[in-house]
């Protein structure tokens, strides 16, 4: 479960000035459901996610992670978190086996553990082909694949994805996406933001739409669009710039 | 797909074990980072440098190069100089190589990933500059033909462990700091730390690394009794064992403080790459 109570965080500027990031957010993500987090560049989602994530700490308002508070108990916080970035920061020069288990090893894995889970992502996320092959190597789709097996590798039973599919090209995106419907479907709690709003209409369960900070609208893909329309009209109608059209 | 396995989620605290593990992790994984054709350049640089210094040195010097002022070379090129640059491009960039190649977000949202980021690059930066220093100085010693060379080794050995231990600790602070500016800061933190305030005969000097290696050096080259009165004002005339407990000291309290700061330390997403 992931929740998130009247968020706030303030950044100060290099000029001095307050910079309102996340200005009052509130959402939550049930177990087995995913959420798409949609904005423009600046609207906040980043912020969100990494207060989530326990990167930022917020100004106000409170985060939870599998029950934990990111700020009161953020190692708790981040033992039931898996984070996956757009910028995949997958080491050129080790393989997919070995980020695996150097990740593991920081969540205290035992080698017997970590030798089981690292096979079994390799089988569950088709790492097979390149496991064993340096990750400088790699096509986009297949880094951000080892990027999601390492968010993985301790079972978290939630995930927050930052603009996964960023660097994917229209396969390696529903890909991506076809594996996040497999661990939703295990129960896990997903939240990931993207301004590709096509990809998402359809699999994600629920949208929060922020701009400025704020949420500008949340709901269902049907309490969103209405019988006619498109994700992409709702969202320009939420922030108020205007239908798509 | 049926990825669930074993669930790590609910498991406790990382015992000191795991800790351990994961410094050793990340050790590991900073060691095979520098096993790069560039790093290797710049080691074989270092490796060479005093050697190549002490023979220009020893070809140059007429009427042979005095024993006790070739250690003091020596001492002055392998711990203080060549330690000192390789902690430089080792050490400082802990935090900021994090940032640059995007993996930051993804060591600091494990448990305990930031203190083992921090502790392994130590030890990384310590072993591969402590390696460096130990070949410099045995090759430098090949070419000094000083006459007991095996126990000057011994000492140089010593010395060179604490100028790494010790200025790897003093290097983090600017590294979780101001990790943009990291070298900068280094650089400045080692002149005035270790060069001003570790030469004021006060006692601002007791808290600096370049104190205690001289220290060690006159009591274990035993040149107490021939050094000029006024350098007396330099050296700390403790014997050697409270020299190692003055860095031991001082290398915990700088890594302690590194680590609480780093693990409250906020980088806004502008920050990264």
């Amino acid at each position: 479960m992931i929740e998130v109570d009247n968020l706030v965080k303030h950044y100060r500027a290099g000029d001095g000035s307050v910079v309102r990031a996340v200005d009052g957010v509130s959402l939550a993500v049930a177990p087995g459901e995913m959420v798409g987090l949609l904005g423009a560049n600046g609207a906040g989602k980043t912020t969100t996610l990494r207060v989530l994530a326990t990167l930022l700490a917020p100004t106000a308002g409170t985060a939870r992670v599998g029950g934990c508070d990111v700020i009161r108990d953020p190692l708790g916080a981040r033992r039931r978190l898996g984070y996956v970035s757009a910028t995949t920061g997958v080491p050129d020069r080790l393989t997919a086996r070995e980020i695996m288990r150097s990740y593991g090893r920081l969540h205290g894995m035992d080698e017997g553990d970590l030798d089981r889970r690292v096979d079994r992502l390799v089988g569950a996320l088709d790492l097979a082909d390149f496991a064993d092959r340096p990750a400088g190597r790699l096509s986009s789709g297949q880094r951000q694949r080892v990027s999601l097996a390492r968010a993985l590798i301790h079972d978290p039973p939630t995930l927050v994805l930052d603009e996964p599919t960023n660097a994917l090209d229209v396969v390696g995106a529903r890909d991506l996406f076809c594996l996040l419907e497999s661990l939703r479907a295990e129960g896990r709690a997903i939240l990931l933001s993207t301004h590709r709003l096509h990809e998402i209409e359809r699999r994600c369960d629920r949208f929060v739409i922020i701009h400025g900070g704020r949420v500008a609208g949340q709901g269902t893909a049907a309490e969103l669009i209405g019988p006619h329309g498109t994700l992409e009209q709702a969202f320009f109608a939420a922030i108020g710039a205007g239908a798509a059209s | 797909m049926s990825v669930p396995d074993v669930n790590h989620a609910d498991s406790g605290s990382p015992p000191l074990a795991a800790a351990v593990g994961s410094t050793l992790a990340v050790a590991a994984f900073q060691l095979r980072r520098l096993l790069s054709w560039q790093r290797l350049v710049m080691a074989a640089l270092g490796v060479i440098f005093p050697a190549a210094v002490m023979l220009a040195v020893r070809r140059t010097a007429r009427l042979g190069l005095d024993d006790d002022l070739a250690v003091l070379m020596l001492y002055a090129l392998v711990p203080e100089a060549v330690c000192m640059l390789g902690l430089l491009v080792t050490m400082c960039p802990a935090v900021a190589d994090e940032l640059e190649r995007g993996t930051w977000v993804h060591l600091a949202v494990r448990p305990g990933g930031r203190r083992a980021l921090l502790l392994g690059t130590y030890l990384a930066a310590v072993a591969w500059t402590g390696a460096v220093g130990l070949l410099a100085m045995v090759l430098a010693l090949a070419v000094m033909q000083l006459p007991n060379p095996l126990r000057v080794a011994g000492i140089f050995a010593g010395l060179v462990a604490i100028s790494v231990l010790g200025r790897a600790a003093l290097f983090s602070l600017p590294a979780v700091i101001m990790p943009k500016r990291a070298l900068v800061a280094s650089v400045a933190a080692a002149l005035v730390v270790e060069y001003a305030a570790g030469f004021m005969p006060a006692v601002v000097n007791q808290a600096t690394v370049s104190l205690r290696l001289r220290s060690l050096l006159v009591a274990w080259m035993t040149w107490r009794q021939r050094l000029p009165v006024e350098i007396h004002l330099l050296v700390d005339p403790q014997p050697p064992w409270v020299q190692i407990a003055a860095v031991a000291i001082l290398v915990t309290l700088l890594l302690t403080t590194a680590v609480v700061i780093l693990e409250f330390r906020q980088f806004p997403p502008s920050d990264e790459i």
